[in-house]
């Protein structure tokens, strides 16, 4: 029983504020102060997204975010399962350097890069555009490592027989092995999209016009605009977090599986 | 057989795109930085060479004193109380025949969904003076003044600061741990319970040792990310420092000093210096933890 | 369901929908795209309400006066954050840089580091000194104090686009109720007499001062002729001014014996405190008053203004804080044709004074104050003519002066405000001068390391 009791109180402490920004959200004018979770049903509204869309840009955020985001994955998820791939199932020169470039970029942090990649885009003329956002994060060094490890449990075997079909290369990559590493890029999906939908500084520090801004640059813009309008706020914030939430339902399982794995098995 | 010679080539092809992403965007930049460093700059236009006056000045720098101070005390708090709970939470949650388990996990693990931008900007008008629902809770519980301000008062945005990254992060890290506890094997509880050693023994000798290479990764990757904090203070605050600089950072200081004071060479500095301060506090962490226990894995 | 589609696509459901989305979202974005159209002149400004009134009068800009000729122009909000950021990567790469554009006084002084002749604003000195069909030249209309701010090494480089007064603001109501006359304060002792009778610990305040940061310590400072930083640009805020402020200012915002609370120092909660009658008065600059009606609706007929009170019988009865420029930048391609919409923006009278009314911002140039806008009694204050107030005040108002290191300046002396509120909740009198002193004089110090620290 006490474990139970335990678990409850710990889950209280976790949802409560959850739960206040869903009761914020639906909550109009003055009844955001008056009651501090939900009035009664009667005056739940909905006047907090529309001001929402009528004050802010708020759709081209949501638009901005949703293309940087799932752009920034698929040139990821392609990256890293190829470099995934050829360190599992090959072996080659310089495959040691290879290994030890990518643990470092694991060690440094990435912030001492910020200055001199912030001149490098801006010689590259990329400042304020999306190429400038998303090409230091072509590839993810951690999904690397996680590719590598689920693609070592494809047996050589099934790489061989492929070839004696007369499979190129990269046949054998995309219809032996990809298919195989199914839960492993569903993981990696969540993963990387979650990173990216929350990322704040690099794209802070790149994008400088109104138009280009994505999700969290926009609510952080939010306070003090016109007027200032807490409800909107958080009915910005609850429609911002929804994308990842709908992610995370459907990629629950794989999402376990592919998080732990790396740790463990490793 | 021309799949053999095709063979050869793939993997080089394969690994192609890392290869030139990361020079372009890795080791160019980390050379520049080094270069930068010893540059007094504004903007990517005006740079003088200064030598090491940078690194000199940084060494004298009273800001920066109080920004590697509060990023020190923050990864403790972090280390010291994130771990032992995520640990605990993984604990219970492991306890054979426990109903509903995937829902807790869940549960637990549903701040993390929110990241921390979002939950930044959430917990600005949670910790609110006067009608914040932070001060409500504790108003009833403890008899706390509902004026109390968790980001206003020098002295208590630090612990705002840890409580916030707490609820982000504890279901997080539970998820590694509850995953190598459902590893540890079950006849090495047996075998221990036959001999005679009670829970707490048991959780010494067995499940300890059984986690122990995850919960060493679990200490580093947490440490390296408590050393980079900046979005959650300082969106916390505003894109302010908070009052008295008490929610400054070395990655705030780093931000304000290359994009605010458009000093990249100043901002390079101070990321060597973190760097220099993450790899030795990760190696040291290593040691310990290798030496300690016999370096599993 | 899920199963067939994930048969279909060989490498799962996930990137398949991200693909989707990518796609669909990407060519949103592209379908949005830029405009590419031509435009003779970019104006940025980063306040909506200065955009807003902007918008309403841009059409009618007209080159030469009279001619036919309709400038294409394009106005662009930029957010505060951002604008200097943005400002200053335009103009290290040469590229899209807005001819004209509003900079806040805060961030104004990095533009003017540097090497005179390399500042990103041209000298609008020649400019101001023409004369127009009245006879007066620019100069002689615009507030000199306020042009002070935006001067450096003798070269204006922007035009001030306010006054910025600062008066107290307080509830009417609960003045009448507790039977107050405001008229009677008219020094600080009288306000704080008044004040320590108000105030009922955590439950109402006299005043809203900021405990945390220099809003209200700057402006209290230039009151009393103070400064951060004195007409040459060398730091004072460890002169004596400085130091009697802060002794002077501490036990009003901390100890057992103040009167004020800071239960937030803007947004919604600083105007429910308000409306809630937590806080009874607050200071208040003009475009405050402003947000206040936007945002306290229902505080209509109950709040009203009087100007702050004195340091001693007869002192100075306002300050100023912060402010807006409008500049040229040396990169337009046409200054003339910008100078033009800068005056006909901040100097023409058929919008300088209804614009008033939408802003309740004070324009700086003079010649626009005998419009009667400025004479209308406002149901909101209480029937008083705040206008009236403002123009009595302005030539009273002290001047601030920039710097490229306003901001260190300003982090430097919020962190001694709050080491000194501290201090004094702890040990009250006992010591306190000397604290107040070394720790202005350390922070003193950090300021002007950095400043001789930096070779531009």
């Amino acid at each position: 029983m006490l474990l139970y009791t335990c678990l409850l109180l710990a889950s209280v402490v976790m949802l409560t504020p959850l739960v206040w920004l869903i009761a914020a959200a639906f909550k109009q004018g003055e009844d955001f102060f008056v009651y501090d979770f939900f009035p009664p049903p009667q005056r739940l509204s909905l006047t907090n997204f529309r001001s929402l869309f009528d004050q802010l840009p708020f759709l081209s955020f949501l638009v901005n975010s949703l293309f940087v985001s799932s752009a920034t994955v698929i040139v990821q998820l392609a990256f890293s399962s190829l470099g995934g791939f050829a360190l599992a199932k090959y072996s080659f020169r310089g495959k040691r350097v290879v290994m030890f470039l990518m643990l470092s970029t694991l060690v440094i942090p990435p912030e001492v890069l910020l200055a001199p990649l912030y001149e490098l885009i801006y010689r590259l003329g990329l400042m304020d555009s999306y190429r400038g956002l998303i090409a230091p994060h072509a590839v993810s060094v951690f999904g690397m490592f996680l590719f590598a490890q689920s693609m070592k449990q494809v047996p050589d075997d099934l790489l061989l027989a492929g070839r004696i079909d007369g499979c190129t290369e990269f046949g054998l990559y995309w219809r032996v092995v990809m298919p195989v590493s199914r839960p492993m890029i569903g993981a990696f999906c969540l993963i990387a999209f979650m990173s990216s939908w929350n990322s704040f500084i690099w794209p802070l520090i790149v994008l400088h016009s109104q138009d280009n801004f994505t999700l969290p640059l926009g609510l952080n813009q939010m306070v003090g605009v016109y007027k200032e309008d807490y409800g909107a706020l958080m009915a910005g914030t609850l429609l911002s977090v929804l994308p990842v939430a709908v992610l995370f339902f459907a990629l629950q399982k794989e999402f376990v599986a592919g998080l732990t794995s790396g740790a463990v098995k490793g | 057989m021309w799949y053999r010679i095709q063979s050869r080539y793939a993997p080089y092809l394969f690994i192609a795109p890392f290869l030139l992403l990361f020079a372009l965007f890795w080791a160019y930049p980390l050379v520049q930085s080094l270069r930068l460093s010893l540059y007094a700059t504004s903007g990517p236009e005006s740079q003088v060479y200064i030598g090491l006056d940078n690194f000199r000045f940084l060494l004298s720098d009273p800001d920066f004193h109080l920004a590697v101070w509060n990023t020190l005390i923050y990864a403790l708090f972090v280390v010291v109380v994130q771990l032992p709970l995520s640990l605990g939470l993984a604990v219970l949650l492991n306890r054979p025949g426990l109903k509903l388990r995937n829902v807790f996990r869940f549960v637990f693990f549903s701040p993390h969904l929110m990241g921390t931008v979002f939950a930044s900007v959430l917990f600005g008008l949670i910790f609110a003076p006067r009608f914040g629902v932070f001060n409500r809770v504790l108003h009833l519980l403890v008899g706390l003044p509902m004026n109390t301000r968790w980001l206003g008062d020098a002295d208590l945005v630090m612990p705002a600061i840890i409580i916030l990254s707490l609820w982000l992060n504890v279901g997080f890290y539970m998820i590694y741990l509850l995953a190598a506890l459902q590893g540890v094997r079950p006849d090495l509880y047996e075998a221990a319970r036959v001999d005679g050693a009670g829970s707490w023994t048991r959780f010494l000798h067995v499940t300890l040792p059984g986690i122990w290479p995850v919960l060493l990764f679990v200490l580093v990757i947490s440490t390296i990310g408590a050393f980079r904090v900046f979005e959650l203070p300082w969106l916390l605050l505003q894109s302010t420092t908070g009052p008295d600089q008490s929610g400054l950072f070395i990655v705030t200081y780093l931000y304000q000093n290359g994009f605010e004071a458009a000093d990249l060479g100043y901002a390079s500095a101070i990321g060597w210096l973190l760097t220099a301060g993450v790899m030795l506090l990760t190696l040291v962490q290593l040691r310990i933890g290798g030496l300690g226990r016999g370096g599993e894995s | 369901m899920r199963d067939r589609l994930a048969g279909v696509i060989p490498i799962g459901l996930a990137p398949a929908v991200l693909g989707v989305v990518a796609v669909v979202a990407g060519s949103l974005v592209l379908a949005r795209g830029e405009s590419d159209k031509h435009q003779d002149i970019t104006v940025w400004t980063f306040s909506n309400t200065h955009y807003d009134t902007f918008m309403q009068t841009v059409p009618g800009f007209r080159h030469n006066a009279d001619s036919d000729d309709i400038p294409v122009i394009d106005l662009q909000l930029v957010h505060y954050r951002v604008l200097d950021r943005r400002l200053r990567s335009t103009m290290w790469a040469g590229m899209d840089v807005p001819d004209l554009v509003e900079v806040n006084f805060n961030r104004a002084g990095t533009f003017f580091r540097g090497p005179v002749d390399k500042v990103g604003f041209i000298d609008l000195m020649p400019y101001l000194q023409r004369t127009d069909a009245t006879g007066l030249t620019y100069l002689d209309r615009v507030l000199p104090s306020r042009l002070a701010a935006y001067t450096d090494r003798g070269r204006v480089f922007g035009l001030p686009h306010d006054v910025h007064p600062y008066v107290i603001a307080y509830r009417r109501d609960i003045f009448e109720a507790e039977g107050i006359d405001p008229d009677s304060i008219e020094t600080w002792d009288d306000f704080i007499e008044v004040g320590r009778r108000l105030t009922i610990p955590d439950q109402r305040y006299m005043l809203q001062l900021d405990d945390t940061g220099v809003l209200s310590f700057e402006a209290l400072l230039l009151q009393r002729g103070g400064g951060f930083f004195d007409s040459q640009g060398a730091l004072t805020i460890d002169n004596e001014t400085a130091v009697q402020t802060m002794l002077w200012f501490v036990p009003l915002v901390a100890g057992d014996q103040r009167i004020s609370d800071n239960p937030a120092a803007q947004g919604q909660a600083f105007y429910k405190a308000i409306g809630d009658g937590y806080i009874v008065c607050f200071l208040c600059p003009d475009w405050l008053t402003k947000k206040i009606e936007m945002n306290l609706p229902q505080l209509a007929g109950k709040l009203a203004l009087m100007p702050l009170p004195a340091v001693s019988p007869g002192g100075r009865r306002t300050t100023v804080r912060s402010g807006t420029m409008l500049g040229i930048t040396a990169d337009t391609p046409d200054p003339e044709l910008a100078w033009e919409l800068a005056t006909y923006l901040y100097f023409d009278p058929a919008q300088v004074g209804p614009r008033f009314r939408q802003t309740n911002t004070l324009p700086a140039n003079r010649d626009a104050w005998d419009d009667p806008v400025f004479r209308e009694p406002r149901a909101y204050w209480s029937g008083q003519r705040i206008g009236e107030l403002y123009i009595r005040l302005a030539d009273q108002a002290p001047t601030q002066y920039s710097s490229p290191f306003q901001e260190q300046a300003a982090a430097k002396v919020g962190q001694a405000i709050a080491g000194a509120c501290a201090y004094y909740r702890q040990h009250g009198d006992a010591g306190f001068e000397t604290y107040v002193r070394d720790s202005l004089r350390d922070q003193a110090k950090a300021v002007r390391n950095q400043i001789q620290r930096n070779p531009f």
